[in-house]
């Protein structure tokens, strides 16, 4: 479920890394065989969906109804077209853009709100810690799901609104790790040392404190992407996605159940798409946590 | 340990109200209305629509209907749904049982194949079984529970006609093994992403655990292998496994809703996504309530679990 | 997701005939079909003698306000009209036949005198409750005075609100006397249902009155079980007053997806599917399943391009016909619906017998459009969107979301009217939304929208297109596209106040014309819904003229 790809974010905390850049790092993500799997079809995902679109003969929304319901590999339209007679894999890439955007633009929002959440929650603790961490609580004990529902209804399904209400939604885990590391992280020495020298309380924060919280917070954003490219999906699937024509993986499948004795293509193609888009950024979380982790140094 | 419970239980009700604001500020800011539905025929009048809202009380002021929700939840009014003139709670009861059955049953295959798959994993750490069982339990995180069952019906009903499509059992024959046969497929859908993160956190806690020093002492001692794995490793890796079942039960719920849909099960799931659109908000704040005390109730449990397993965790909390 | 009641309901005259030859004009598919009519032709074995045998009725909306008198969706009315009966019923012809009245008032009779202000009914003898308490006047009586009691939820009060001085004459005899004269209110009768006085009295509040769980009535079926979400029982009711029952259980299953609904029909675990139907795009494949009869069925709901007229671009008339001139009607319904519906001019459904058939067709002509639009002065700007006086020709189409078939409608709309150089965009919103203030208080640009534009099966349209009906201006009536016309307002009242059905049939024949001229709303097709039943089920007839195709289950039984 959409809610699944934190449940690895809530794995032990792991201790503040020395430093995102350190070459012993590095390394284990590039023995991860699955990590560089993950980041390569990523790159490549991106780069179809980017230059793809001006290299095929059809665009998105040309409608040719002679040829609709046309399967894969059959005729002119290498993915086959669908019921209005477009092509499928135009549709595809143009549907990449907008996953892709949805998925790191809400990345962003959630990271934003996230940190910000969490650093003021973690550091100044005390009611106001309190508070914000109950609102973290409260917002969790709504599966998600429920949560995504009763909040598209309240905007109209388009692409900026979409990834608002997945940022929305999908925050509070990262807000979780961040206070847990400031936390910890303030009662080191070198936080106190900024502190003793007079540092203000937001210098502290920024400059101190977030570089060492990064690599969590790093592993957090890929997974976060992942679980938003999933959340578009189920939007469109639950009916309140992105509108046509604008097409988008998640939308691609809304109709497909209609269809899936007559065109089973129509389903199994974009289903496909967002299935390995998400396990590639999973793959890349779960790399870059094993190479942010120096506990793994030994093994 | 009394202490703690009751500070729990406090924090449990402090996080219901705010849970309890924020629904139902989300429900009745949403546009639209539980009288929707009734206008798109064309043959009720705007007086007629006025009138009915009117006498649902639906132009109160927002902080006033809430106090008043509140008010009569406190004194175990649940409240009447607009779309059934039943008791919410009666409502709520009457799909429980479908979701329970699916939930469970999906738990349960969960347990059982994620931790086999996660224990000998861990027993044969980086052998192609265990390479394979992870890059496998990471697609099953990735895979959309939606779209997984389009796959399913498309194979298993559609293609090879093994399985029903969909419905909890055939009308008339309410058989145990007609539902049961209705039961595999949903079953499977749900079960997926739990079986992944279930065989995740296995082997990662075998791990730990065959790493610990009683566990190497026993192995110096000369006690057989698969002993040790049973008796001492086994045991002292399910404990926490079971706070992880707690913890996983919002994820559990959204995937019940999931596969609700799309195999047309009569359960909570499909409730709620009805209730949402039909802005029937007494329901849906009684579901969102029922949901939130269930996620409660299984972190608090996941809590307790975890502190009789290993006393070692402090219970200062946060 | 809920696509909020979009058949509605019924009108007159046997015009299947010429609606057949029409519908195969356009579609050309329904040859494998045919109307549940023609099943019995070949003389049917006679019913059981006693009620045997159950049926599954499968629908994708379920079931669940059970006082016919409340709010409730069209299948909602699926319990009412098993379990309760109206005075009089309306039949596949458009006749009205009485059923718990002796018979049907009219001037003729002398039920309806000094110009439709004074009525009288007669009931019929005999009829009991289910619970065994006998029907009397006393209850229509109530039922009347509780849609208009102050408190009580009715779910409209149209027409009866005009009811006046109800005397109860007798046991079987009622009268009451009108405000002022309103022909419709006959068949709006025909579409209440009479609720039992000794039940209902005695719940503090007829709001929450336990019979709203488990409701009694007159009707064939007696209320049997509910299992939320699921289904709904219902029992052969022994003591009924007409024809039948013939089966002993009656089963109306809740499938919520129509995809998974006819998956259902198609392995045989529901016995028929009506109301929304079978997907248009299964209807090829489901004609030729083995062992079922799948029909196209007449509706009277009508899918309309509805514009906002105080938009300023669509407040012109030319821009509307221009519009209409650019859709693509035939490719619509050919290609997305696969042929089923059927091209329409008017706001009345073809088998009305107010029904205009002399209407000027519309021809799909994007060169026409473009002229229109040209001598009008709406001129292409350089983004290729056309202008006037600073306004683009810019608009959005709304519609429920979740409805792939509209929304490919919505798209070949699109890349029609993109040609003209008109910019429509697509706003779709959820049922819940859309239908909510946005609809009824106008705030809408465009509609594609299926409903009707009668009072139950009386052609009066007064409450969709009267200029005292604007719920935006007057905070009531229907006339969301806020279309503000004297002529119009003139005939309908006209219409309202005649009974005679020949002057009647000339008054809206007018309006027709008026509203085809003047196009407040752009009719698209008449729906051609598709419904299927097993072989061996007799009785099922469809009929436009009620709400739900269940109208008669009282006499459906199996072929043995």
């Amino acid at each position: 479920m959409s809610g699944v790809p934190f449940t690895s974010t809530a794995e032990p905390a792991l201790p503040p890394a020395p430093g995102f850049w350190n070459s012993p790092g590095l390394r284990r993500f590039r023995r991860h065989k699955l990590a560089v799997f993950g980041a390569a079809t990523i790159v490549f995902l991106t780069l179809a969906c980017i230059v793809g679109p001006w290299l095929l003969p059809y665009t998105d929304t040309f409608i040719d109804i002679r040829n609709r319901f046309a399967p894969p590999f059959s005729g002119p339209h290498v993915l086959g077209t669908d019921p209005l007679g477009r092509d499928i894999l135009a549709r595809l890439l143009m549907a990449g853009r907008i996953s892709l955007a949805v998925g790191f633009s809400a990345m962003a929002i959630a990271m934003a709100i996230g940190i910000v959440v969490g650093m003021v929650a973690g550091f100044y603790e005390g009611a106001l810690g309190a508070a914000l961490m109950r609102f973290v609580d409260a917002m969790l004990c709504f599966p998600s799901i429920f949560l995504l529902l009763a909040i598209s209804a309240l905007i109209s399904p388009s692409v900026p609104s979409i990834i608002l209400l997945i940022a929305m939604t999908s925050w509070m885990e990262v807000a979780r790790v961040v206070e847990a590391q400031i936390r910890s992280l303030k009662t080191r020495e070198f936080a106190q040392a900024a502190v003793s020298f007079g540092a203000s309380n937001r210098r502290i924060m920024v400059r101190e404190l977030l570089p060492n919280a990064i690599a969590p917070i790093v592993v957090a954003a890929t997974l976060n992407v992942a679980h938003a490219i999933l959340a578009e999906s189920y939007i469109s699937f639950l009916g309140f996605g992105i509108q046509p024509p604008t097409p988008s993986w998640g939308n691609m499948l809304d109709s497909a159940q209609s269809y899936l004795t007559s065109a089973p293509w129509l389903a199994i193609i974009p289903g496909a798409a967002i299935t390995l888009a998400v396990t590639s950024f999973n793959f890349i979380g779960d790399g870059l946590r094993d190479a942010l982790d120096p506990r793994m140094d030994g093994q | 340990m009394i202490a703690f419970l009751l500070r729990r239980l406090g924090q449990s009700l402090l996080l219901l109200l705010i849970v309890s604001v924020i629904g139902f500020a989300i429900l009745h800011l949403a546009p639209g209305g539980p009288l929707s539905q009734f206008a798109a025929g064309g043959d009720m009048t705007q007086a007629d629509l006025d009138r009915i809202a009117e006498q649902l009380g639906l132009n109160r002021p927002l902080p006033v209907q809430y106090v008043e929700w509140l008010w009569r939840m406190l004194s175990g009014d649940w409240g009447v749904s607009y779309r059934d003139q039943q008791p919410v709670l009666h409502i709520i009861a009457s799909h429980l049982g479908a979701t329970l059955e699916l939930m469970l049953t999906s738990t349960l295959l969960a347990m059982v194949i994620g931790a086999w798959v996660g224990i000998l994993g861990a027993i044969r750490r980086y052998s192609l079984f265990d390479s394979l069982a992870t890059i496998g339990a990471m697609i099953a995180l990735s895979i959309p529970t939606f779209w997984f069952g389009l796959v399913i019906i498309y194979v298993f009903s559609v293609g090879l006609g093994w399985l029903p499509a969909g419905n909890r059992y055939t009308m008339g024959d309410g058989s145990f093994l007609n539902q049961v046969h209705h039961l595999i497929g949903p079953c499977i859908v749900l079960a997926l992403v739990s079986t992944a993160v279930w065989s995740r956190y296995m082997r990662s806690s075998m791990l730990e655990v065959v790493n610990q020093d009683y566990i190497r002492t026993a192995r110096a001692k000369g006690v057989p292998e698969r002993q040790i794995l049973m008796r001492h490793a086994l045991r002292n890796a399910l404990l926490p496994m079971i706070t992880i079942t707690g913890l996983h039960v919002p994820t559990l719920l959204s995937g019940a809703l999931v596969t609700e849909t799309v195999f047309t099960w009569p359960g909570m799931g499909r409730l709620f996504l009805d209730s949402i659109s039909y802005r029937d908000y007494p329901v849906v704040m009684g579901i969102l309530m029922f949901t939130a005390v269930l996620v409660l109730l299984g972190s608090l449990l996941a809590d307790l679990l975890y502190g009789v397993a290993d006393p070692r965790i402090s219970r200062s909390g946060r | 997701m809920n696509k909020p009641s979009m058949k509605a309901s019924g009108l007159a005259l046997p015009a299947l005939h010429r609606r057949e030859v029409l519908a195969l004009g356009a579609g050309g598919l329904l040859a494998a079909s045919g109307l549940g009519a023609r099943a019995q032709s070949k003389a049917p074995p006679p019913p059981p003698a006693k009620p045997s045998g159950q049926v599954v009725v499968g629908l994708s909306q379920e079931p669940t306000a059970f006082n016919p008198l409340m709010p409730g969706i069209e299948v909602d009315e699926t319990v009412w009209m098993q379990v309760f009966n109206t005075m009089w019923l309306a039949q596949p012809d458009g006749s009205l036949v009485p059923d718990l009245a002796a018979e049907v008032p009219s001037e003729a009779n002398g039920g309806i005198s000094e110009g439709g202000l004074a009525w009288k009914v007669k009931l019929r003898e005999g009829i009991t409750w289910h619970d065994g308490t006998p029907f009397t006047a006393e209850d229509v009586k109530y039922t009347l005075e509780l849609i208009n009691a102050p408190g009580f939820k009715a779910r409209t009060r149209v027409g009866h609100s005009l009811v006046k001085d109800i005397k109860v004459t007798g046991p079987l005899e009622i009268s009451w006397r009108m405000e002022k004269a309103y022909a419709p209110y006959l068949a709006l009768l025909s579409n209440t249902f009479i609720v039992p006085k000794h039940l209902l009295e005695k719940a503090a509040d007829p709001n929450t009155a336990p019979f709203n769980g488990a409701p009694v009535g007159t009707g064939p079926f007696k209320w049997g079980t509910r299992t939320p979400g699921d289904n709904i029982q219902l029992v052969a009711n022994e003591k009924y007053h007409g024809k039948g029952p013939y089966l002993e259980k009656a089963v109306l299953k809740y499938v919520p997806d129509q995809t998974a609904l006819y998956a259902q029909f198609r392995t045989g675990q529901v016995d028929l599917i009506i109301g929304t139907g079978i997907p248009a795009n299964f209807y090829a494949e489901a004609v030729k399943l083995p062992g079922r009869k799948v029909v196209k069925i007449p509706s009277a709901s009508l899918e309309v391009l509805m514009p906002n007229l105080e938009h300023p671009a669509l407040s012109d008339k030319a821009v509307r016909k221009a519009l209409y001139a650019s859709i693509n009607k035939q490719a619509i319904i050919d290609i997305v619906f696969y042929g089923l519906h059927i091209p329409t001019e008017s706001f009345m459904p073809q088998e009305s017998w107010a029904y205009d058939p002399n209407l000027p067709k519309q021809v799909y002509d994007p060169a026409l459009a473009g002229k229109i639009l040209d001598d009008a002065g709406w001129k292409r700007s350089g983004s290729g969107v056309r202008m006037k006086n600073g306004v683009p020709l810019e608009f959005a189409v709304s519609t429920t979301t979740g409805a792939a078939l509209r929304e490919q409608c919505q798209q070949l709309m699109q890349q029609d009217w993109q040609q003209v150089g008109i910019k429509m965009t697509i706003n779709n919103m959820p049922a819940a939304v859309i239908w909510g203030d946005f609809y009824t208080r106008s705030k809408f640009q465009s509609l594609l929208v299926g409903t009707a534009f009668r009072t139950v099966i009386d052609p009066d349209p007064a409450h969709r297109f009267g200029s005292d009906a604007i719920p935006a201006k007057s905070g009531n009536g229907a006339n969301q596209m806020q279309w503000q016309n004297a002529e119009a307002d003139a005939l309908m009242k006209q219409g309202q106040e005649t009974f005679d059905t020949a002057k009647r049939k000339e008054i809206y024949q007018k309006l027709q014309v008026l509203v085809r001229e003047e196009l407040p709303i752009l009719p698209i097709y008449q729906y051609a819904p598709v419904e299927g039943y097993k072989e061996g089920l007799i009785g099922y007839q469809p009929n436009i003229n009620a709400r739900q195709n269940t109208w008669n289950m009282g006499q459906w039984y199996w072929a043995k």
